[in-house]
């Protein structure tokens, strides 16, 4: 019997290690999502101007949506990278989509007074963030040009890999396929 | 007098009785399928995972997510989707990591079958070394008690010792007595 505790034990707790190992050194932050590499939840929602904006009507262009809300500091990190990519890319080629969740227009139009930034801005109804899978905020959903989901990030956009990855979708239908994190976190809601 | 009072008494709470009983019956109704459709959101709420907390279900939760998604499931219900289905929307949306409970299929069947494993293993390992205490003679068959080999001389050795304080105890009980009745009888004469 103890002939054979001299391997049986090692070879037993080697995937116990190696499951803690995984688990320590992921990060907690990136989800994986069923949607990247499909077609993109379809919806049509209103803009703050109150004219409606469906994902249909930007078929063609490369899409990034952006979920986010006043109160999420997260977003506010990440709102100079987004303002790059207003100022980089033309609109008929990169349509940059704001879509307001879980915030008052008032803290809203208030935030982008405050901080810039002239993209379209949607408010969030019939679900849409549910449909998209959205957890936390800020989520940002980088489309192809033929409507399916490229790439989602959780948290706050970076800016070189943003535009890497539009660069990547510009040049192709599909680019590199994944999730990705980041270091700031996605938040819930105020406070959390 | 008082019989009119009794009379009016009676016929005011009978109009109530009739007028509760009359708007109460829809409303038992109303109640009923309002009940069997929170049941129905509670019981695939507590199969979902939240996705913003640590291993709490969307039904246990009050974060503003977990809210969203019991509203949505309630008027998924309530349009007539089947709570498989629903279930199956947000597996679309989050992935199988949303389910609580995952699937018994691929890589999940680990989660199930490691722990029958380990214990199966516990038990084989346990069956090996009794038989082999069995075999080398520390335990019994029956298992209960311990089978020790005492040396002779040992067991000589004990029952002297028990001899030798048994002895020395009647002795001084004796003792004990005699001076008792020496002392009583000392009493009595004074």
């Amino acid at each position: 019997m103890r002939r054979y505790l001299g391997w049986v034990l090692p070879l037993l707790s080697l995937p116990v290690l190696l499951l803690l190992g995984y688990g320590l050194t992921r990060d907690t932050f990136i989800l994986p999502s069923p949607l990247v590499g499909n077609e993109a939840p379809p919806f049509r929602l209103e803009t703050f101007d109150g004219d409606t904006l469906g994902l249909t009507d930007l078929r063609g262009r490369v899409v990034v949506i952006n979920f986010w809300a006043s109160w999420c500091g997260p977003c506010r990190v990440e709102h100079p990278a987004l303002l790059n990519i207003e100022s980089l890319y033309a609109r008929d080629e990169v349509a940059l989509i704001g879509i307001a969740n879980r915030d008052r227009r008032v803290d809203s139009e208030r935030f982008l007074a405050a901080l810039g930034g002239n993209w379209t801005q949607l408010i969030e109804t019939n679900n849409t963030a549910l449909d998209y899978g959205v957890y936390g905020l800020p989520e940002t959903f980088f489309i192809d040009r033929e409507g399916r989901v490229a790439r989602k990030r959780v948290g706050a956009v970076v800016w070189e890999t943003a535009r890497a990855t539009i660069d990547s979708l510009l040049a192709g239908p599909v680019a590199e396929v994944g999730d990705e994190g980041s270091s700031v976190p996605a938040v819930d809601e105020q406070g959390s | 007098m008082n019989d009119w009072r009794a009379a009016c008494r009676t016929v005011s709470l009978l109009a109530v009785g009739l007028l509760w009983t009359g708007a109460a019956t829809p409303a038992w109704g109303q109640d009923a399928d309002s009940t069997a459709l929170d049941d129905m959101t509670a019981e695939v709420a507590s199969q979902l995972r939240c996705p913003v907390c640590r291993n709490q279900s969307v039904l246990e939760s009050s974060s503003a997510v977990a809210r969203e998604m019991q509203r949505l499931i309630r008027d998924k219900l309530a349009a007539g989707e089947s709570p498989e289905a629903v279930t199956e929307y947000f597996v679309g949306k989050y992935g199988e990591w949303v389910l609580l409970r995952p699937e018994p299929s691929g890589m999940n069947l680990l989660i199930y079958l490691l722990p029958l494993a380990a214990v199966v293993l516990g038990a084989g390992v346990l069956h090996a070394r009794v038989r082999r205490w069995v075999r080398a003679g520390t335990i019994s068959r029956a298992g209960a008690f311990p089978v020790v080999a005492v040396p002779s001389q040992a067991v000589d050795s004990v029952s002297a010792t028990e001899n030798e304080i048994s002895g020395g105890l009647t002795a001084r009980s004796a003792r004990l007595s005699a001076e008792n009745e020496r002392w009583l009888e000392e009493a009595l004469r004074e």
